[in-house]
C-alpha cells in the first residue's frame, strides 16, 4: 500500500468516528421518535464546554464571568464521561421541553423540528453569554505522557485523533451489545419497531423514549468533550457544523439504522480525506454530493430499511 | 421602530415563507429554498455588475452613488432568476422528489450546501466576499417596497387562485394523502414537481430581488440556517394557509430587530420563541378555521350569523 | 356559489340523498367562508403593511440644526452575536476603553458637546449589519464605527454613504471598502502591505528555503486576500507553493490538508487564517512533525490563539499591523488600561483598531469643536464636515502615525514583525518585536497637511 493511500485512510477513518458518533445520537431518537432532534449540535457543544470546566478551565475574558471556573480540577479521563452524563441530562430536558408537549399532543412531528431547533439556539446563545465566543483550548498537561504523535508505516496520526477513534469505537460497541443484549436495550429496540405492540407487552414507551435522550446526549456530550481534547473548542458554534455533518451520516446509513450510522460516517469521513488537495476547496461539496446521489440510487440510505414515514 | 430597509426586508422574509410553504402544501418537505435564493441572487448580482447591457441597462454603471439602475432591468432580472431557478427545479426535481419526508429534507440540505460551497469556488462569484458594489434601482430603502410588495402580492394573489383550482386542490389531496391521491387519479409526481418549480422560480425572484437591496451578495446568503430560519416562518405562521408563511415571515423578520432593546441576551430569546410558539400554536398563528371564523362575520351585526 | 335556495328546495325533494347533499353543502360553504376570510385578513395585513410604509417614513434627523447642549452620538455597530462575536467581543473592548480615555480627557480640558458611545449589535450576518446601521443613522449618529466583517461592510456602507454619514471601518480590509464612497474610510490597513514582511523575515533567517507549503481559509474574506498577497510575494522571490490546501472557518480537525502538504516535505509553511482555526492549525502542523518555520497572516495577531496552539505557538514569524510593544504614549496609555481589566494579557490587534477607530473620530470632532464648527449646522452638514476633518487629520494611534488618503484608504507607516515567544507553562506568551519597519517616513504632521 503506498503511503499516500494509508494515510488517508487513516485520516478518513479517524474523522469518520467522530461523524459516526454524532450521527448515533440523532439515530437513536429517530428510531424511537421518529423525528429528527435538531438541538444534537448544541449537545455536542455543550459537551465540549462542560468537559472543559470540570477540568478546572477557566472562563475567558468575553464571558458572563471572566476569568471564573469551577472549584474543581478533574482529569480527563473523569471530566469527560462526566461531561457526557450531564450532557445526557440536559437532553431529557430538551426532550421535556421541545418534544414531550408535541408527543403528548400528537402534533405534526414536523413541529418537533423547529420546537429543537428553538432549544439549540437557546442553548448556544446562552453558552455564548456565559463562556464568550473565544476559543477554549484543554490544558496541554491531559494526556501529557503520551507522545504526540505515532507513525504507522510512513502515515502519521496524532495520539490525540487515535484516542479520540478509540473512545469512538468503544461507544459504538458498548452500545450494540447493550441495544442486543441488555433488557431495556431489547425493549428500546421494541419501541423503534412498533411503539404499540410495545405498550401491549407492558414496555412503558415513556420511558425509552427519555432512555433514547439521555443516550443520544450522552453520546453528543462525549463526541464534544473528545474534539476539544483533539483540537479545542472553537466557539459556542462548533457543535453545529457537526450537527450538520452529522444529519448528512444519518441519512447516508439509513435513518434508524444504527450499523448503518457507522458504516455512513466512516464512508463520509474516507470520502473527505481522498478528495486531493487541489479540489480541497469542494471537500464539503463532495461529501453532500455523495449523499444527495446515494439518496437518489437508494432513496433508503445504504443499509436503511424501507422508509418510515413519520415526518 | 420599523423603518422601510426593515420592511423591505421582512417582505423579503414573506416571499421566502411562501416558497418553502408552496412544496408544504403538496406534502413535500422541501429546503431547497435558500439554495434557489443564492441563485437568483448570485446571477442578478453577475449581470448587473458584468452585463448589464443583457438586461437593458447602460454600462458604466457606479455602485453605491448613482441610483442608476433602471427598474425594468431589474424586473427582467427577476424575471430570468424565476426562469433559471425554475429550469433546475424541473431537472432535479423529478429524482428528488421521488425521496418522501426526512429524506426529502435531508436531500434538499445537502443541495442548499452544494450550492454554497459552489457559490464560494466558482471563479466568478467572488469567493469569500462575493460580489460587491451591485447598482442600485432607488436611491433610499424605501423604493424596494415596491417590487417586494408587488411581488408579495403577485404571489399571494396566485396562490389564493391555486385554493380553488384544479392544481391547488390536488395539491391538498397530495399532503391529506398522498397514495388516496394517486388513485382518484391524480398524477402525483406533476403536481409535486409543479409546486417545486413555482417555489423555486419565487424564491430565485426574491434573490434577485434581494441582491440589489443588499447591494452585496455572497456564498453565506444560502445556508442550513437560512433552510431551518424559513422553515420556521412557515410553522410558526400557520402551513396550512398561504397567509400563515407570509405572516410568520414578516413577524420572524422583524423580531430580532425588535429585541433590539434586550441587549446580549435577544437571540436567547428568539430562540424561546421559536421554541415555544410551536407548543402554543401548534397550528400556526393563521389556521384555516381562524380564516373562516373571520370569513363568518358580518359587518352589520358584528357577530356570528 | 351556486344559488342555495334551489339547492335547499331540492334537499326537501329528495330526502333520501339529504345527509350527502348537506355535508356537500357545509362544505362548500366551509370554503366560501375561508376564502372570504383569507381576503379579509389579507386586507388587513395589507393595511397593517401600508401603516408601517406611512410609520416608517420618519421624519430624518439630518435637517435638524444640532442643538448646543446635546451630546454628539457615535454609533457602533460590531458583531455581539453569532460567529463573528469572536472579533465584535475584542472591537466592544477597543471602543468601551477609548471612549473612557477620551472621556476623561474631554472632562480634563472640556471642548463643546460631549461625545458620546451607542453600541448596537451588528450581528455576522448582512441583513442585521444593514439595520443596525439604518437604525443608528435614524437615531442621528453623527458617525458610526463598523461593521466587524467585510462582506457586512459591502452592504451595510452604502447605506451611510447614500445617507451622507462617515463611516470608519475598524476591521475591514477587503478591496475596495473605503471605494464604497467618500463617506467610507478605514483604519485597518490591507494585508497588501504588511504580508510580504513577514516571508521577508523567514527567507533571511533562512535563505534555502525552496519548498513552500501554503494554507487559508477559503470562506474568510481576510484570509483569502491575505494569502494572494503571500503567494504573489513568494512568486517574486521565485518560490512557487509546492502544496496550496484550502480549509474553512468551521474546521478543526486538518489531519488530511496538512497530511498532504507534508507530503511534498514543505520548508516554510505559510497561513492565512483566523484565530481558532489558524491556531489548531498550528498545533497539528507541529504534532504531526512538522519542524520548519511557519509564517502566519495578521488574523492570528491576537493572544487568543496562546490557548489554541500553547506551547507549539512558540517561534510562529508574523507581521503585524500593530504591535503592543510600540512605546509611543498613546500605545502605553492603551495598554496600560486594557491591563487594568486584564492584567496578564496584551490587546489584540482588532480591540488596538477599534480604539483608533474611536480615536480619529473624537480627534476629529474635538478639532471641529476647537474651531466652533458645528455651530448653527444641521446634522447633515456636521456629518459632511466631519468626514472632511476627519479625512485631512493625522493621527498618533496605538497603531502608530496614520493618516487617510483622500479615498478615505488608510496610510499607516509602522510595520512590525513579531515572534511568539511562549513561556513555559504554554498558557502564556507575547509577540516579541523582531523589526520595526517604517514604510511611510512622513515629514512632521503639519508639512504634509492639505
Amino acid at each position: 500500500m503506498s503511503d499516500a493511500l494509508l494515510q488517508s485512510l487513516l485520516n478518513g477513518i479517524a474523522s469518520g468516528g467522530v461523524y459516526a458518533l454524532v450521527a448515533l445520537g440523532y439515530t437513536l431518537i429517530f428510531s424511537v421518535l421518529g423525528v429528527i432532534n435538531f438541538a444534537q449540535g448544541a449537545l455536542f457543544s455543550l459537551g465540549g464546554y462542560l468537559t472543559y470546566l470540570l477540568m478546572g478551565g477557566r472562563i475567558g475574558v468575553n464571558g458572563a464571568l471572566p476569568g471564573g471556573m469551577l472549584p474543581v480540577a478533574m482529569p480527563f479521563w473523569l471530566a469527560l464521561p462526566l461531561a457526557a452524563v450531564l450532557s445526557g441530562l440536559v437532553a431529557l430536558v430538551v426532550e421535556r421541553i421541545a418534544f414531550a408537549p408535541l408527543r403528548r399532543r400528537q402534533a405534526e412531528p414536523l413541529l418537533s423540528l423547529i420546537t429543537s431547533l428553538g432549544a439549540g439556539v437557546v442553548l448556544v446563545n446562552l453558552l455564548q453569554i456565559l463562556m464568550g465566543a473565544e476559543g477554549y483550548a484543554f490544558p496541554a498537561s491531559a494526556l501529557a505522557s503520551l507522545p504526540v504523535s505515532l507513525a504507522i508505516g510512513a502515515a502519521r496520526i496524532r495520539t490525540l485523533q487515535l484516542l479520540l477513534l478509540l473512545v469512538c469505537a468503544l461507544a459504538v460497541l458498548a452500545l450494540t451489545l447493550w441495544l442486543d443484549h441488555s433488557r431495556s436495550g431489547r425493549a428500546l429496540r421494541a419501541v423503534a419497531e412498533d411503539a404499540t405492540t410495545a405498550r401491549l407487552l407492558g414496555i412503558n414507551s415513556d420511558r425509552m423514549v427519555r432512555l433514547a435522550f439521555w443516550i443520544s446526549g450522552v453520546l453528543a456530550g462525549l463526541g464534544g468533550g473528545l474534539i476539544g481534547v483533539s483540537v479545542s473548542l472553537a466557539g459556542p458554534y462548533f457543535g453545529m457544523a457537526f450537527g450538520l455533518k452529522g444529519l448528512a451520516v444519518l441519512v447516508l446509513g439509513g435513518l434508524g439504522s444504527v450499523p448503518g450510522a457507522i458504516a455512513g460516517g466512516l464512508l463520509m469521513g474516507l470520502v473527505e480525506a481522498f478528495v486531493p488537495s487541489a479540489l480541497s476547496g469542494w471537500r464539503d461539496a463532495v461529501a453532500f454530493a455523495i449523499l444527495f446521489v446515494v439518496l437518489l440510487l437508494r432513496p433508503d440510505g445504504l443499509l436503511g430499511r424501507r422508509a418510515v414515514e413519520k415526518v | 421602530m420599523i423603518d422601510h430597509a426593515l420592511l423591505v426586508q421582512m417582505l423579503l422574509g414573506a416571499l421566502l415563507g411562501l416558497s418553502v410553504y408552496l412544496p408544504l402544501a403538496a406534502g413535500q418537505l422541501s429546503l431547497a429554498t435558500p439554495a434557489f435564493y443564492a441563485i437568483g441572487g448570485t446571477l442578478a448580482a453577475l449581470v448587473s455588475t458584468r452585463f448589464p447591457q443583457l438586461v437593458g441597462a447602460g454600462t458604466g454603471l457606479n455602485g453605491a452613488d448613482a441610483a442608476a439602475f433602471p427598474l425594468h432591468a431589474l424586473l427582467l432580472e427577476m424575471l430570468l432568476a424565476g426562469l433559471l431557478c425554475g429550469g433546475l427545479a424541473l431537472a432535479l426535481g423529478r429524482p428528488v422528489l421521488r425521496l418522501r419526508g426526512i429524506y426529502l429534507a435531508i436531500a434538499t440540505i445537502a443541495l442548499v450546501e452544494i450550492v454554497r460551497v459552489a457559490i464560494l469556488n466558482l471563479p466568478f462569484t467572488g469567493g469569500a466576499v462575493g460580489i460587491f458594489g451591485i447598482p442600485q434601482v432607488f436611491a433610499t430603502a424605501s423604493g424596494y417596497l415596491l417590487p417586494a410588495l408587488g411581488l408579495l402580492l403577485l404571489a399571494g394573489w396566485g396562490l389564493q387562485h391555486l385554493e380553488t383550482r384544479p392544481l391547488g386542490l390536488a395539491m391538498a389531496a397530495i399532503r391529506d394523502d398522498e397514495l388516496a391521491a394517486r388513485c382518484l387519479g391524480i398524477h402525483t409526481l406533476r403536481v409535486k414537481l409543479t409546486a417545486f418549480v413555482l417555489s423555486a422560480v419565487l424564491a430565485g425572484s426574491t434573490g434577485a430581488l434581494a441582491a440589489h437591496v443588499f447591494n452585496t451578495w455572497n456564498a453565506r446568503q444560502g445556508s442550513f440556517d437560512a433552510s431551518v430560519t424559513t422553515l420556521a416562518f412557515v410553522i410558526l405562521g400557520g402551513s396550512r394557509t398561504w397567509l400563515g408563511p407570509v405572516f410568520g415571515g414578516l413577524l420572524l423578520t422583524a423580531l430580532p430587530e425588535l429585541l433590539r432593546p434586550v441587549g446580549d441576551a435577544r437571540l436567547v430569546l428568539f430562540g424561546l420563541v421559536i421554541l415555544l410558539g410551536p407548543l402554543l400554536v401548534p397550528q400556526g398563528l393563521i389556521t384555516p378555521a381562524l380564516l373562516e371564523r373571520i370569513g363568518r362575520w358580518r359587518w352589520s351585526t358584528g357577530g356570528k350569523p | 356559489m351556486p344559488s342555495l335556495d334551489s339547492t335547499a328546495a331540492q334537499l326537501t325533494l329528495q330526502p333520501a340523498q339529504n345527509l350527502e347533499r348537506l355535508e356537500r353543502l357545509e362544505r362548500l360553504e366551509r370554503l366560501e367562508q375561508r376564502r372570504r376570510g383569507a381576503l379579509r385578513l389579507a386586507a388587513v395585513l395589507a393595511a397593517g403593511l401600508g401603516g408601517l410604509v406611512l410609520l416608517g417614513q420618519r421624519n430624518d434627523p439630518a435637517s435638524a440644526t444640532l442643538h448646543p447642549d446635546q451630546p454628539l452620538t457615535i454609533g457602533a455597530v460590531i458583531a455581539l452575536t453569532g460567529n463573528a462575536n469572536l472579533y465584535g467581543q475584542d472591537q466592544r473592548l477597543g471602543l468601551a476603553l477609548a471612549r473612557r480615555w477620551f472621556q476623561g480627557q474631554a472632562a480634563a480640558t472640556p471642548c463643546g458637546r460631549p461625545a458620546v458611545l451607542r453600541l448596537e449589535d451588528g450581528a455576522s450576518d448582512e441583513a442585521s449589519a444593514m439595520a443596525a446601521f439604518n437604525l443608528q443613522i435614524n437615531r442621528g449618529a453623527i458617525a458610526l464605527i463598523g461593521p466587524t466583517l467585510s462582506q457586512q461592510a459591502f452592504a451595510a456602507d452604502p447605506i451611510a454613504q447614500r445617507r451622507g454619514v462617515p463611516v470608519v471601518a475598524p476591521s475591514n480590509t477587503a478591496k475596495g471598502i473605503p471605494q464604497i464612497g467618500r463617506f467610507i474610510s478605514r483604519v485597518s490597513a490591507q494585508s497588501s502591505v504588511i504580508a510580504p514582511l513577514s516571508v521577508a523575515e523567514a527567507l533571511r533567517r533562512d535563505p534555502s528555503i525552496r519548498r513552500v507549503a501554503v494554507f487559508y481559509a477559503q470562506d474568510d474574506a481576510y484570509s483569502t486576500a491575505e494569502t494572494a498577497i503571500f503567494q504573489q510575494a513568494l512568486s517574486a522571490r521565485g518560490l512557487a507553493p509546492v502544496s496550496i490546501q484550502r480549509t474553512q472557518l468551521a474546521d478543526n480537525d486538518f489531519q488530511t490538508p496538512i497530511t498532504a502538504a507534508l507530503q511534498q516535505r514543505p520548508d516554510l509553511v505559510v497561513i492565512s487564517a483566523q484565530a481558532v482555526d489558524g491556531g489548531n492549525l498550528i498545533r497539528q502542523l507541529r504534532e504531526l512533525g512538522y519542524r520548519g518555520q511557519i509564517v502566519v497572516g495578521n488574523g492570528l495577531n491576537t493572544p487568543n490563539i496562546y490557548p489554541i496552539c500553547q506551547r507549539y505557538c512558540d517561534g510562529i514569524l508574523i507581521a503585524q499591523a500593530y504591535s503592543p510593544e510600540l512605546a509611543s504614549p498613546i500605545n502605553q496609555a492603551f495598554v496600560r488600561l486594557y491591563h487594568q481589566g486584564h492584567p496578564d494579557q496584551a490587546p489584540s490587534q482588532i480591540t488596538a483598531q477599534a480604539w483608533t477607530a474611536y480615536q480619529v473620530l473624537a480627534e476629529a470632532i474635538e478639532r471641529l469643536q476647537r474651531r466652533n464648527g458645528f455651530h448653527q449646522r444641521t446634522l447633515a452638514q456636521a456629518r459632511r464636515l466631519l468626514n472632511d476633518e476627519l479625512l485631512a487629520g493625522r493621527y498618533d494611534t496605538p497603531l502608530g502615525p496614520i493618516r487617510f488618503r483622500a479615498d478615505g484608504e488608510v496610510v499607516q507607516g509602522r510595520f512590525y514583525v513579531a515572534q511568539v515567544q511562549m513561556q513555559a507553562d504554554g498558557r502564556r506568551g507575547r509577540f516579541t518585536l523582531v523589526r520595526d519597519i517604517d514604510l511611510d517616513p512622513s515629514p512632521a504632521p503639519d508639512r504634509r497637511r492639505p
